[in-house]
Parts: structure tokens; C-alpha cells; sequence
């Protein structure tokens, strides 16, 4: 997480080493980078082929960013916190405070709840003998171990903004510091047998520098000598001590704690506690001596652990103002007397807070190894909450860009990671123009597992208004199962995107198959197109021409030949199918009863000698005379032209018949 | 509904499928989720225990939450499961094939484990590729499945990897299946066609028997995304759609849809009636809602007395059927639910499992 530790990457192949194993990348979708061996060429060296040219593979490498993520555990944070950012998006910004302190608490919720699934699945043998995994589950704890102690912290410093800050961090500092309180605990329970314990005292000692002095007193009452003066007085000083509540005068409050302090001082000048020295040690903590403090300090692990405690023995109506000033004062001493140990990001990062430094904070946040999910919720929070708005003011930092960069961002970086792209649309949509772009952009890049999601990214689309987005996906899917030979599939598809061209180019495939082959492809799915048949004209022909092909297959040639006639008229009618549609009359006008009338005789050989004559010439120009391939084929006949007599001969002959019997009818 | 009870359960695995184990006598305390979309997707089967952090002074306490005691990994996408018995449960996968599962229960820690895998079932005639298995519908021991590449299949549950019958039924890919008895199915595909085919005959011989679900605007495709029956009257069949409406056809008269009711403003992914009170229908939809539809027992009478359903009635079933939002506001879809007793669990793609107490 320090600067100095940015992950690096070489090739080290063969052929990146020959030329001084330098690099080249291409940022790719998705947070990727694609990596290849590089040599620098300038507009003076000279462009010939390289020596080696051709003796190594050219390899290309892919880097991606490593995310803890991929961890399956770590998942219910990202879907848990988008419902909570979702929430505080319809809160809005004029929520009273304790609504966003709540969500606040949601958001550590989430993250504690995460600890102690990562805890126990830390413990899991499978993880155990995986150390990979070991070591991915080790940081991810420690990341959000560091996000929840961070937030809780700024949760009581800006977002709760009470006047009191000591009873609150002294919370957090015992919720950071667990230990203490589990031993505590086993000395609670060991009752009387606890005195004997080898660390009894120095566990009171750290209990007493966490503030909890509850317990303290309970431990101390079990002691053996519990009975005697001393240990009588010293529970005497600890259930006197004033405790501040809200409310209370402060000026009356403040006489009571000089009082006490005063007097706590004088008992263990009198040498009361003489006694028990271990004792009067404790109690000298509590009067905040500060030669007990520093030894403590030379004690302990981390230097915030104790800032609370220190601060409700000595100043415990500090106000977040004067904390500024209590925290460096503190962080000076312990940096006094331990000199030795190196400040760790986590403590530069509450010294910050602290400091009221919320700009270097948020820099260092962004550091945090977690795909910025702590800083972009984090300023999303400061954002709605608007607690610190004149702080950012004040700093020239527009909140509100900020915050909208790193949505996007973080949204951006969901909807390009393979399974997590639905969580990735929340974040998008509050951005505006950008995240609508980044949107249509993003979304048909997910891959295409199955019809079902495919009809899922399509729902999403639409729900935007993403048309384009829309059509694309079923573009894709149509020609995917073009591809596969599924027909209906693709005539589906192709008429959900809506697109003329698609539609009529599957339609023209499936007509111009039928007339080579007689066979009709996927007619369950034209049966069906029904009112949608309106998109193109060739669907419309293709489904009218299928109800003809229908009519005539169960042998109502009636109704047959008055749609066939209709399909004459209808003008769309595509050039390559005239052909078939002509030869289709041929036994309709052939049939021995009757079933064209005069009038439609001379429609069909009016289209005759105007449709299927020039095409046949145009051919013929084209081809030469004895063309054998021609544009337009039909199964039924070798060569188009052939059929041109004997369809004149037909209409000829069923003309000369309908003229006949239509004025021989008896007049009604 | 003022009694209800939501409680939320993130799992980290989108939910495509969730169902109850069977209980006769009780109230089932184990159901078992199919996840999908994920790096390697599991069968789980969960189990409700009592929350060890419920404090005594909250009021929106959650009582039980599910631990995940078994689970057995699949080779991709779960798409449907569906329980045969009581311990006995099917499944298919996005990779074309069927798993047979079983569950064993016990005190302390219950067991899942796969019995048999059927080969594959579906994929595409050409490429040779496996299709997705969209559906699966029991019937007895004989389970259906429909895939994208149109073909729908019965196995027996004793032998799954001997297939009794491969019906070509489709051009288009099958969204749905459902058994409506013994012999007769019905599938519907993307474009809202929906077949009854026979089980005991082959492609060939099918009935061509289709009826197309209604449409707000039928300039535009309305694929179905989920068939059901009545328990009782099975031949009343409710089918979801992609426009959020729910289409009843009476079997008995396919001339005309028997109602046509605009629900909800996404696709349907799920509907189904209660599985012991049939005056209960469920629906979950995309758009993150489960509604729940009940007869009005004042205005519809009986319904079991004069045998007309009130789902028949036409226009009129909006008087006689109320509905009440079990679950909304999720935002995100809502792929299955089931409900047993007076408890319903769903999940989606929230990566969440909601627990639903006091339905009703």
C-alpha cells in the first residue's frame, strides 16, 4: 500500500531480452493491459528486418488488476454495499442526520459482517492448505479490518458530529483492540482463582487505559484481598469517578472531576495503596500520571490504542475541535518514547482524521488495495451527509466531481468485471450523461452466455432507452444462430432488433432456399410472425407467401389462388423469387377445376411478359444465350426461360376457358 | 401483511433457481439455491438456524438465518431444479444436462450429493455445441427438460442417462416447460408460441396444436418466461411473459386466451401457485417485485363449489383476485421463489436470499 511497493512486471522472454527487455502495452477494456516486447525505433534508424527477425515467438502477455474480489466471500460486500448505496441515493440530501449516521452503520455492518465470514472461512480447511488463498484472505482481512476501523472513526468525528468525542472513541478504540476484553473475560470467569493469574495485573492495566472501567471494578471485587482497606478504597475512587452526560452543566461537571482528581491524588500521596503497589500503579493511571502513562505507552502495540483512555482520565469533555490539538500532542510522545516503530499507513491515516486533514485522508483512502470501494463510498456518504461541505469549499475541492469521478469509476470497473456487472449499473446510472455513455458502451461487451441473460441485458436496455444497445444484442444473436443453421432462431432475432436489413436478408435466405430446394425452412416460426410481419416487406411476402404454400398443401386451392394473385399484385414481389411465384400458378391455372378467373388470367400473364421476360433477358445479356447458371433457379425447372412458353400456353388455355364459363353463367 | 417479515441473506452467488425441500408434516427448514453467472456455480443446500446475534431489545429482529451445510459444484450455469420426492431433486445446467441430486437430512449435518449426471441432452444440430437447458418439469418419476436448441427431452428419474423420448418440438430456442398430466406438456418459446405436445409420441406425430400468449402490442415479440398449472384444474394455465402480463388459457377452449391480466413492468421469471392453497398465486419479476395474487373468497364464492376458477372469468378477474406486493423495491431481479407453509424464499440476482415469514 506505500508508494514504494507498486507492483511491477517484466517479460523476460526470449525476445524481449533480446532487445534489452524493454515493453510495450495497450490498455484493453476492462482494466487490462496487453504487454509485448518492444525495441525503440526513431525516424533515423534504419527499416530493415532485424537479424533475429522471425527466431523467437512473438508473445503477448495480458496484465490484469488483481482484485480481492475474486475472492467469492468478499462478493456479499459488493452486493450487499450496493443496496446500501442504491438506499442513500434515494435518501437524498435532505435526510435528517440520524437516517445517514444509520446508513453509516449499514455500510460497517456490511464490512464487520464480511470480517467475520473471512474469519471463519480463514479457518476452513480447504483455505488452510491453499496458500494462495491463505495469504489473499489474510490481506483481504487486513484491508477491511483497516476500512472498518477508518469509518468508524470518521462516522464519530464527522458524521455523528456530537460535542462529545470521548465516550464514542473510547467504543472504537475497544472494538479495535478486542484482546484486552477476551482476556478480561477469562479473568471474569476464573473469579476468585484470577488473582493468582500471572498477567491479572497487567490486564487491569490495559483495561483501565481502554476506559473500561466496569469491569475494572468487577475483576478487582473478585480479587482475594478484595476485603481489605485498600482495595475498598480504590473501588471507592473508581464508582466516584463523574462521568460527563450530554446535558449536564459543564461548569458544575467540571468542579466535580477537579474535585475527584484532587482527591484521588491526595489518597495515593497518603500512601493508602501502599500496600499493593500494583494497585496504586492503576490508580495513578487513572489520575493520568504521566510517568504510568509513558511506561504504558513503551507497552504498547499501536499508538491509538490508548488516546481515549488517556483522554477520559485527563480531558474527558474534549470537544472535536480540541482533539486536534490532544491527538498531535499524544502522537509526539509516543513517537518520543518509541522511536523505534514506523508509523503505518493505517495510523497516518487516523492521525489525518484526527487532524482534520479529510483531503490527504481521502488520497491516502484511494491507496486502500480494496478497488476503492472504501473512498468512493466513503465521499458518497460525505457528499449526502454535507457535513464537511465548507471544509471541501474552503480547500477547493468540488466534492461533487470528485464523488462523480470515482462512482464512475468504481461503476466502470464492476460492469467490466465478468460476473459482477449488475451490480455495476447503480453506480452508472447516478452519473449522468457519462455513466449512460459508459453504459451503452460497456453493456454489449458482457459476454453472451445464454438466451436468458442475453434477454436480461436486453430488459436493462431497454428500461434505459438504450434502443441501439438493444439491437445490437439481438444482431448478434441472430447471426450467431444464422451461423448455427437455426433459422427460426435467427428470423427471431432478427425481428426483435428491429432492422430492416436483418430481417430482410433472413427472409431472403429462407425464400430463396425454398425456391432451389422445395423445402420450406423453420415454418412453425413464420406461421407465428403474425403482426410483427410489418417490419420489412420481404417478412411481410415470406409470411404471405408461407400462408399460400399452407393453403395450397392442404388443398384449398381457392383460397390458394386468390392469395396468389393477391401476392401478384402486391408489387413485393423480390425479383430472384418471380420465378417460383409464376410456376406456383402454373397448376392453378392447369387444375381441372377451374380456379382463376378470366381477369386474374390476364393479371398473371400481364406479370408474365412485364416481371419474368425482362429478368429472363437481363439474364440472358448478362450470361450469354445458353447460360446454366443463372441468378435465378427454382427446383422444379432446369432453365427459367423454359417455362416461359408453357406458362403463356397455361394462361392461354385457362382464359380461353374462364372467358367461357363466365358469360355462360345463368343470369340470376 | 403488516405481519410480514422480511429477512435479507447475501450468499455471494446470483441465484437462478430456489426451492423448499419438501416437508409433509411441518414446516421446512431447508431449501436449496442453483447459481448462475458465476466462476464455478453451485447446488447449496442452506438451512435455517436460529440467529446467534438476535438481542432481546430489537424489534426488527431476525429470528433464524440459513447456513449453507452442503453444496455440490456444477459444471456451469444452473437454470432450473425441481425436487421428484422428498429427497430427491433435478437438475439442469446451462451445459445441456441433467443432474439427479440427493439429500440427505439429518441432526446435525444434512448432505448433498449428486447421484447421477444424464448425458448431454441438448445442443445445436450443426456446430455440435452443447445448448443451454432452459427448463426442467416433473411428472411422477418422468422429468422434461426444454433447451434452447428447441428439442425437449424425457428421462426417467431412475435411469436419466437412457433418454425415453427426444421431441424436436421448436425452431426457436424454449423458454419454459411444464407438465399439464401424465402425457400432455406444454413449451413456450421466445417469440410467446406455446405446444402441447404429447409425451408418448414422436416429433412426427405431435399434435400441431399452438397457441400464441396475448400481447400489448404484438408489433413486438413477448417471449414466456414461466408456465404453470393450477394444482387442482390443471388444465387452467397461467403463463409469465417478457411484458410483465400473465396470459390464463383454459386447455380445454384454445380458440381464445380465458384472461389477460397487465401486471408487472418487467419480464416474469417465475409464477406459481401456493403448493397446498391453490387460492394463492405467486409471481417474481426482473424488476425486483414478488406479488402475491389471492382469491377474494366474498366476491368469487367458492371456487371449489361451482368449479369455475376465477382465473377463467375474463375481464373479470381483476375483481376477484387481490394482489399485495410481497417483496419490492429490490431493484434487481428476483429469478425464483418458492413458497412452503406460511414461508416463502426467493433470490436473484442481488446475490441475496430473502426470507419472507407469515404470507398471508
Amino acid at each position: 500500500m506505500d508508494d514504494s511497493n507498486v507492483p511491477s512486471f517484466e517479460l523476460g522472454d526470449a525476445l524481449a531480452t533480446r532487445c534489452g527487455n524493454t515493453l510495450t502495452g495497450v490498455f484493453l477494456p476492462g482494466s487490462r493491459i496487453a504487454l509485448s516486447a518492444y525495441r525503440h525505433v526513431t525516424h533515423s534508424s534504419r527499416d530493415a528486418p532485424t537479424e533475429t527477425a522471425g527466431q523467437d515467438p512473438v508473445l503477448v502477455y495480458l496484465a490484469q488488476e488483481s482484485t480481492l474480489f475474486d475472492e467469492p466471500v468478499l462478493r456479499s460486500v459488493l452486493a450487499e454495499s450496493n443496496a446500501t448505496f442504491a438506499t442513500l441515493q434515494q435518501l437524498g440530501l435532505r435526510a435528517t442526520r440520524a437516517e445517514y449516521v444509520k446508513l453509516s452503520r449499514v455500510y460497517r455492518s456490511i464490512v464487520r459482517a464480511c470480517l467475520e465470514k473471512l474469519e471463519q472461512a480463514k479457518k476452513s480447511p480447504e483455505v488452510q492448505t491453499d496458500e494462495a488463498r491463505l495469504r489473499r484472505f489474510t490481506d483481504a482481512i487486513m484491508v477491511f479490518y483497516a476500512a472498518e476501523c477508518l469509518w468508524h472513526l470518521f462516522e464519530i468525528l464527522y458524521i455523528q458530529n456530537n460535542q462529545l468525542v470521548v465516550p464514542q472513541l473510547l467504543d472504537w478504540a475497544r472494538f479495535h483492540s478486542s484482546q484486552a476484553e477476551d482476556r478480561a473475560t477469562d479473568l471474569l470467569l476464573m473469579a476468585e482463582e484470577a488473582s493468582e493469574s500471572d498477567n491479572y495485573w497487567s490486564i487491569l492495566k490495559s483495561l483501565i487505559m481502554l476506559g473500561v472501567i466496569d469491569v475494572t471494578r468487577a475483576i478487582l471485587s473478585q480479587n482475594r484481598k478484595a476485603g481489605q482497606p485498600a482495595f475498598k478504597a480504590a473501588e471507592l475512587i473508581l464508582k466516584s469517578m463523574p462521568v460527563y452526560q450530554e446535558g449536564y452543566a459543564l461548569q458544575k461537571f467540571h468542579s466535580q472531576w477537579e474535585y475527584w482528581h484532587v482527591d484521588t491524588e491526595r489518597k495515593i500521596q497518603t500512601g493508602l495503596f501502599a500496600t499493593e503497589p500494583e494497585l496504586e500503579q492503576i490508580l495513578r493511571l487513572v489520575t493520568g500520571n504521566n510517568e504510568q502513562w509513558d511506561a504504558a505507552i513503551k507497552e504498547s502495540k499501536d499508538c491509538y490504542e490508548y488516546l481515549p483512555g488517556y483522554l477520559l482520565f485527563t480531558k474527558p469533555t474534549c470537544k472535536p475541535f480540541e482533539l486536534r490539538i490532544a491527538a498531535s500532542n499524544w502522537l509526539n510522545r509516543w513517537h518520543l518514547l518509541r522511536p523505534e516503530k514506523e508509523q503505518t499507513s493505517i495510523n497516518r491515516m487516523i492521525a489525518q482524521l484526527m487532524d482534520h486533514d479529510i483531503r490527504l485522508f481521502i488520497y491516502e483512502a484511494q491507496k486502500l488495495n480494496d478497488t476503492h470501494w472504501f473512498s468512493t463510498h466513503l465521499i458518497d456518504l460525505i457528499h449526502h451527509c454535507g457535513q464537511l461541505k465548507s471544509y471541501f469549499d474552503q480547500n477547493n475541492i468540488d466534492l461533487p466531481a470528485l464523488r462523480h469521478s470515482m462512482i464512475y469509476e468504481y461503476g466502470s470497473y464492476l460492469m467490466t468485471s465478468h460476473n459482477l456487472w449488475q451490480l455495476g449499473f447503480d453506480y452508472l446510472d447516478c452519473c449522468k450523461q457519462e455513466g449512460q455513455a459508459a453504459i451503452e458502451l460497456l453493456l454489449p461487451r458482457i459476454t453472451l452466455r445464454s438466451e436468458r441473460q442475453a434477454t436480461k441485458l436486453i430488459n436493462l436496455a431497454r428500461q434505459r432507452g438504450l434502443k441501439g444497445v438493444e439491437q445490437e444484442i439481438c444482431k448478434v444473436l441472430s447471426k450467431r444462430s444464422y451461423d448455427a443453421e437455426r433459422y427460426g432462431n435467427a428470423l427471431e432475432w432478427a425481428i426483435r432488433s428491429k432492422d430492416l436489413l436483418l430481417v430482410t436478408a433472413v427472409a431472403d435466405f429462407i425464400l430463396k432456399h425454398y425456391s432451389r430446394t422445395g423445402n420450406m425452412l423453420c415454418p412453425d416460426t413464420i406461421a407465428n410472425v403474425g403482426g410483427r410481419m410489418f417490419i420489412s416487406p420481404r417478412l411481410v411476402f415470406l409470411s404471405k407467401y408461407y400462408e399460400f404454400y399452407e393453403f395450397y398443401r392442404t388443398r384449398d386451392f381457392m383460397s390458394a389462388s386468390e392469395l396468389l394473385v393477391n401476392l401478384l399484385q402486391s408489387r413485393i414481389t423480390p425479383d430472384y423469387f418471380w420465378p417460383s411465384l409464376l410456376i406456383d400458378a402454373m397448376p392453378l391455372l392447369e387444375s381441372k377445376d377451374q380456379t382463376i378467373l378470366a381477369k386474374e388470367t390476364v393479371a398473371i400473364l400481364h406479370h408474365v411478359e412485364t416481371e419474368l421476360v425482362p429478368i429472363i433477358e437481363r439474364d440472358v445479356s448478362k450470361y450469354g444465350k445458353h447460360h446454366t447458371e443463372t441468378v435465378f433457379k427454382d427446383y422444379r425447372v432446369e432453365n427459367v426461360d423454359e417455362i416461359l412458353n408453357l406458362m403463356r400456353l397455361a394462361c392461354a388455355r385457362n382464359l380461353a376457358r374462364a372467358l367461357i364459363t363466365e358469360n355462360t353463367m345463368p343470369v340470376a | 401483511m403488516s405481519l410480514a417479515n422480511v429477512s435479507t441473506h447475501y450468499i455471494s452467488e446470483k441465484v437462478a433457481r430456489v426451492r423448499w425441500l419438501p416437508e409433509q408434516l411441518q414446516q421446512s427448514e431447508r431449501f436449496v439455491t442453483g447459481s448462475w453467472d458465476m466462476d464455478r456455480n453451485f447446488v447449496r443446500l442452506w438451512r435455517l438456524q436460529a440467529n446467534q446475534y438476535a438481542t432481546a431489545t430489537e424489534s426488527d429482529n431476525v429470528d433464524q438465518t440459513p447456513r449453507c451445510m452442503d453444496k455440490v459444484a456444477m459444471e456451469d450455469d444452473v437454470t432450473a431444479i425441481e425436487f421428484v420426492d422428498n429427497d430427491t431433486l433435478a437438475v439442469s445446467c446451462a451445459d445441456g444436462h441433467l443432474s439427479v441430486l440427493n439429500v440427505q437430512r439429518a441432526v446435525e449435518e444434512d448432505q448433498i450429493q449428486r447421484m447421477a449426471r444424464s448425458g448431454r441432452l441438448h445442443c445445436f444440430q450443426r456446430s455440435q455445441e452443447s445448448a443451454p437447458c432452459t427448463d426442467l418439469s416433473v411428472y411422477g418419476t418422468d422429468i422434461a427438460t426444454a433447451g434452447e436448441d428447441g428439442c425437449v427431452n424425457i428421462v426417467s428419474v431412475a435411469n436419466v442417462r437412457q433418454v425415453k423420448r427426444t421431441i424436436e418440438a421448436d425452431s426457436m430456442a424454449l423458454f419454459s416447460i411444464c407438465y399439464v398430466s401424465q402425457q400432455e406438456l406444454v413449451t413456450a418459446n421466445r417469440m410467446g408460441v406455446i405446444r402441447l405436445l404429447d409425451a408418448r409420441v414422436a416429433t412426427e406425430a405431435q399434435p400441431k396444436t399452438t397457441f400464441t400468449v396475448a400481447s400489448q402490442d404484438d408489433k413486438s415479440s413477448n417471449f414466456v418466461s414461466s408456465l404453470a398449472t393450477h394444482p387442482m384444474q390443471q388444465h387452467i394455465l397461467l403463463c409469465g411473459s417478457e411484458e410483465g402480463s400473465i396470459t390464463v388459457w383454459d386447455l380445454r377452449n384454445l380458440n381464445y386466451p380465458a384472461s389477460y391480466l397487465s401486471a408487472h413492468q418487467s419480464p416474469i421469471n417465475e409464477i406459481g401457485f401456493h403448493r397446498k392453497d391453490p387460492t394463492k398465486l405467486f409471481t417474481a419479476a426482473e424488476g425486483g417485485e414478488v406479488w402475491m395474487w389471492s382469491e377474494n373468497k366474498v366476491l368469487g364464492g367458492d371456487s371449489n363449489k361451482n368449479g369455475l376458477s376465477p382465473w377463467l372469468s375474463g375481464d373479470r378477474v381483476r375483481s376477484l383476485v387481490d394482489v399485495e406486493g410481497v417483496l419490492s423495491n429490490i431493484r434487481k431481479a428476483i429469478n425464483s421463489f418458492d413458497v412452503h407453509g406460511s414461508r416463502l424464499v426467493c433470490g436473484g440476482d442481488t446475490e441475496a436470499v430473502y426470507l419472507v415469514d407469515h404470507i398471508a
